[in-house]
């Protein structure tokens, strides 16, 4: 009803639509009338075929079959059968080898414990040995010093008494010979101051000569 | 009157078979041999030595390419011989061997070229070759309608043929693997059921057969028709709405096509893949019988290549 309402453009879509319907009908018509024609061999069907294509199919199939099992698939499945096994061995080996390393591994780990073990025993035994020879050798060092000390001591007490004893010696001398001097003639006090001086030198000279004796 | 005129290459055309040549095998007139003849050069069957030779010539020298001598050369494929390969060690691995086992690389030659023969059939026919080769097939047929191009598995006797060798290499194995054992697997549960159950397996491995026909067949045809469809959008608008509706639809069809293109080139695949796939699985029920009796297992280990050649 639309169509009649708008008039003129509205015919000219009807046209147009009238158009469209009969180019659809004329395929289908002519689809239909190819079908037909195709039963008198004139215009093949979808289903148009005979022993040739059975033939044709077979023998390029089997052709290709024939080159392509030689030539292709053979090499082909050769490279996929060796992949496969290549794959397979190198998953083989490394889990041996990992197997391997693991237990060269423990087994380092233990010689390296062990060895660890050793060069503390090692180290501690020789810090124990210095420590022995350090203490031995300040032990003697001290008993050697202590030892030339007590020596030295001893030595000096002994000069000492060699000295005390020759001065007593000589001093008792010297008082004799004085008093013998005195008791043989009188003495001006000159004279007196000279035989001390006299005295007082011999005595020097004996400390002196005991002195160098010692 | 203008809508016959456009509409004079139906959109089925693409998909026919157009016969060049028949000759006379002096057989009488029937299903296979109609007029008592056989097609001896059509599109289908060129397009079908085209896949051939590139098969012939292209597969073997990327699998040479292989045999270098090279231990980490051969094991590490590259470049197209890599795109084979990977193809390749798909079936074999997560295809064939789940269902096949030990078989697996008995029958895999015969799955590999199940699979890349109709793949590359299936591709062929995505090229445009029908208006490019017209001239060429005219100087020698010059009555020819078509020229060459169009997939061949979208020709049921093409299909069928691939099907039925499909169905020989499941009974010729079943046989040669499990012998009496295969019949014997046909006739299930009680006594007077078992030529029943027998039937309906007999059919139903016809009918699997037959299902491989038609679903590469149809798949292959509809998504032909499919491009050819819309690429008549072009015309019918141009009849019914002018010249410039129909640059508009034009536009929204070529990209529309584009797209469909992709979708082909992925059923190409696809179909392949489905066919290759369900023949695997065919073979193994037939080969790898699953003995649900007390019975044990039976199988021939060793026997001659599976491969019919």
């Amino acid at each position: 009803m639309a169509v009649y309402a708008s008039g003129t453009d509205g015919t000219m879509r009807l046209d147009r639509t009238r158009r469209l319907l009969g180019a659809a009908l004329g395929i289908l018509l002519l689809t239909v009338s190819q079908a037909s024609a195709a039963e008198n061999g004139e215009h093949p069907t979808l289903f148009t075929g005979d022993l040739g294509n059975i033939i044709w199919s077979l023998l390029t199939f089997v052709v290709v079959l024939a080159v392509l099992g030689k030539f292709a698939w053979g090499p082909i499945l050769r490279a996929l059968q060796k992949r496969e096994d290549f794959i397979r061995n190198s998953l083989d080996q490394a889990k041996k080898d990992r197997q391997d390393a693991q237990a060269r591994l423990g087994e380092y780990t233990e010689k390296l414990d062990a060895a660890r073990a050793e060069g503390t025993a090692i180290v501690q035994e020789a810090r124990r040995g210095a420590e022995e020879v350090k203490r031995k050798i300040e032990e003697d060092a001290r008993a050697e010093g202590a030892a030339m000390v007590e020596r030295a001591k001893r030595e000096i007490g002994v000069a000492t008494d060699t000295a005390i004893k020759e001065l007593y010696s000589v001093t008792a001398r010297l008082s004799t010979d004085v008093a013998s001097r005195i008791i043989r003639k009188e003495l001006d006090p000159k004279e007196h101051q000279r035989l001390i001086a006299e005295s007082i030198e011999e005595l020097q000279m004996l400390s002196h000569n005991g002195r160098d004796k010692n | 009157m203008e809508g016959m005129l456009l509409a004079a290459t139906s959109p089925l055309d693409h998909v026919y078979q157009w016969t060049y040549q028949r000759i006379g095998i002096g057989a009488g007139d029937s299903v296979f041999t109609p007029g008592g003849q056989i097609t001896l050069v059509s599109n289908h069957i060129v397009m079908q030595i085209i896949a051939v030779l590139l098969l012939v010539l292209l597969i073997p020298s990327f699998a040479r390419m292989r045999l270098t001598g090279d231990t980490v050369r051969d094991l590490t494929p590259r470049g197209f011989g890599n795109f084979i390969e990977s193809i390749c060690a798909y079936f074999r691995e997560h295809v064939a061997r789940p269902v096949l086992n030990e078989h697996t690389d008995r029958f895999i030659p015969y799955i590999w070229t199940a699979f890349f023969y109709i793949l590359f059939v299936n591709l062929l026919g995505l090229l445009p070759l029908e208006p490019v080769t017209r001239g060429l097939v005219r100087s020698v047929y010059p009555d020819a309608h078509h020229g060459v191009g169009g997939a061949a598995t979208g020709n049921i006797w093409v299909t069928g043929t691939l099907a039925a060798c499909t169905l020989c290499m499941i009974i010729f194995n079943g046989f040669r693997y499990n012998g009496f054992a295969y019949v014997k697997h046909f006739f299930q549960g009680p006594i007077f059921i078992a030529p029943l159950i027998a039937l309906l397996e007999i059919v139903g491995l016809v009918a699997k057969c037959f299902a491989l026909t038609v679903r590469l067949f149809a798949n292959m045809v509809a998504g032909h028709v499919l491009l050819a469809v819309l690429m008549s959008f072009i015309s019918l608008c141009y009849v019914g709405f002018g010249a410039v509706a129909a640059t508009g639809v034009g536009i929204i069809v070529v990209l529309a096509s584009v797209a469909f293109n992709m979708l082909e080139i992925f059923v190409a695949f696809l179909q392949a893949f489905i066919f290759a796939f369900l023949t695997t699985l065919f073979i193994a029920q037939a080969v790898v019988i699953h003995h649900d009796h007390d019975e044990a297992p039976e199988r021939g280990s060793e026997g001659p290549a599976a491969v019919p050649q």
